[in-house]
């Protein structure tokens, strides 16, 4: 009998050892598994510098030797926490900041009480951004400061810098920030005008719960939670991969709630009347226009991003004023764009070489 | 060594990347109906009116059986919370006073801090 064209039967034995290999791998790090804790994450050396309820400001201490003038603020995303970009040494976005000489701060977020369910959006972005940013000049003793917003930490930035225009932010690095919400198709459909009851929800719950938080996230790609997991028992013999599965999927899980009244903002002004691309918003009663930004900006975006399409964020590099400025489409999603192999060989490399020279 | 058509496990891995990417792309067509906006906001609404009501039940149940609520130990993580943001807030106080005295700037370690003179490194990889 002839074998189907392509199969060397020779190598079915050595095939059947490995997989029978894998598959008792398999069962004793399944258990192993079940019985240990993941890998301890965000342990990059910091201190705190200031915190003030769902604020938490941190420096983290400079590794080199020489540092660069201008200091960097990392905007977290207000749904996640900020460990994402801190995950292991060798896989933390801080730690090769540090390695190459950054002078590094992030502004990240815990989870607001019950009593924070009033703050609205002009306490993000006319409260703890400045707060935070004067307390880094303060600290680095240095006037300019580079702002780095990921996702919708670049929101909240980019409403900062159409406020404050004058300074003093230096330089604004955007990661995957979206401004055109109507092309946030299934949250759009999610939040649809009339059926969402936004009002009705603040004023039940007060804060949003994070459960509703990461069930929308989930609902993007509602088969991918399930299938990652097939991929997990296939893999689970592999501890770089399981380390990696469950960094990421300890991050992903650990979601944030929003403040009842900052989530109301979003879903009026942003979900539902765009006003940021349509250039009417404003803030705490103070115009926010992307166009009034003329710093240098760079806008890394993710080829495959399902959370923030390319159509939500493409007009971001069009729209602001600035001469200085550049978008670039990296291979990844939402997340490998900042963290994980992906990121470590694409966006770190492409942000310390546009940065370094804009940080003297 | 068999090639990917042939090889069972690679067969195995790609049907599931298939019906991943199909079940999601089937679901999210079905999600961007109105009709699902309607039915999920209405079920939502009505679980987050009963969740709160659940909560509020289970507060006064836990007073009842003389255990401390979630009220309570927010509380107490509040107190917590605001010790440390006193002790930063004395730390940060000390770190200023101790730049006034003229010593090294240092961070809150008492480390003292690298100079801010680097500059990016040529195109050949030397620093300028």
């Amino acid at each position: 009998m002839n074998a189907p064209s392509g199969l060397d039967l020779a190598s079915i034995p050595e095939r059947i050892q490995s997989e029978v290999q894998r598959a008792i791998q398999r069962s004793i790090k399944g258990v192993e598994y079940i019985a240990s804790s993941g890998p301890s994450l965000g342990s990059t050396p910091k201190d705190v510098l200031h915190a003030r309820g769902t604020m938490n400001l941190y420096h983290y201490r400079p590794i080199a030797d020489e540092i660069y003038r201008v200091p960097i603020l990392i905007v977290m995303a207000t749904t996640n926490r900020g460990y994402i970009l801190d995950m292991v040494p060798g896989q933390s976005f801080i730690e090769f900041l540090l390695k190459r000489g950054y002078d590094v701060y992030m502004l990240d977020w815990s989870a607001p009480k019950p009593e924070e369910k009033s703050l609205r959006m002009e306490d993000y972005v006319l409260g703890f951004i400045p707060d935070c940013i004067r307390r880094v000049q303060q600290d680095s003793g240095e006037t300019d400061v580079t702002v780095i917003g990921y996702c919708f930490g670049g929101v909240l930035s980019l409403l900062y810098g159409s406020i404050f225009p004058d300074g003093p932010m230096k330089n604004l690095i955007c990661f995957t920030t979206p401004i055109d919400f109507r092309e946030m198709k299934l949250f759009q459909n999610f939040s649809d005008r009339r059926y969402f009851d936004v009002d009705g929800l603040v004023d039940s719950v007060g804060n949003v719960p994070p459960e509703m938080i990461l069930s929308s996230f989930e609902m993007l790609r509602p088969a991918s939670r399930a299938a990652s997991q097939v991929q997990l028992w296939e893999n689970i013999w592999n501890d770089e991969y399981v380390k990696s599965y469950r960094m990421f999927d300890r991050w992903a899980t650990d979601t944030l709630p929003l403040a009842g009244e900052y989530f109301r903002a979003i879903t009026k002004d942003l979900m539902w009347d765009n006003k940021l691309f349509n250039g009417t918003m404003s803030v705490g009663g103070r115009p926010a226009d992307i166009s009034k930004i003329k710093v240098p900006i760079l806008h890394a975006v993710a080829e495959h991003d399902h959370i923030v399409p390319y159509d939500a964020a493409k007009h971001l590099i069009m729209k602001v004023g600035s001469s200085d400025k550049e978008e670039v489409m990296l291979k990844g999603g939402h997340v490998s764009l900042v963290a994980g192999a992906n990121a470590i060989k694409r966006l770190w490399p492409k942000l310390d070489s546009w940065l370094g020279g804009r940080s003297i | 060594m068999a090639d990917k058509a042939n090889d069972p496990v690679a067969i195995w891995q790609t049907m599931i990347g298939e019906m991943e990417k199909g079940f999601n792309s089937f679901a999210n067509q079905a999600m961007g109906s109105p009709e699902f906006s309607k039915v999920v906001n209405q079920v939502g609404g009505a679980t987050a009116g009963a969740q709160k009501q659940l909560g509020e039940l289970m507060e006064k149940y836990l007073v009842s059986m003389n255990l401390p609520s979630r009220v309570q130990m927010v509380g107490m993580a509040e107190r917590l919370q605001s010790i440390e943001g006193q002790l930063n807030e004395i730390k940060a106080v000390l770190h200023q006073m101790q730049r006034a005295s003229g010593k090294a700037a240092g961070d809150s370690s008492g480390a003292p801090r690298p100079p801010r003179t680097r500059r990016p490194p040529s195109p050949d990889g030397e620093p300028k």
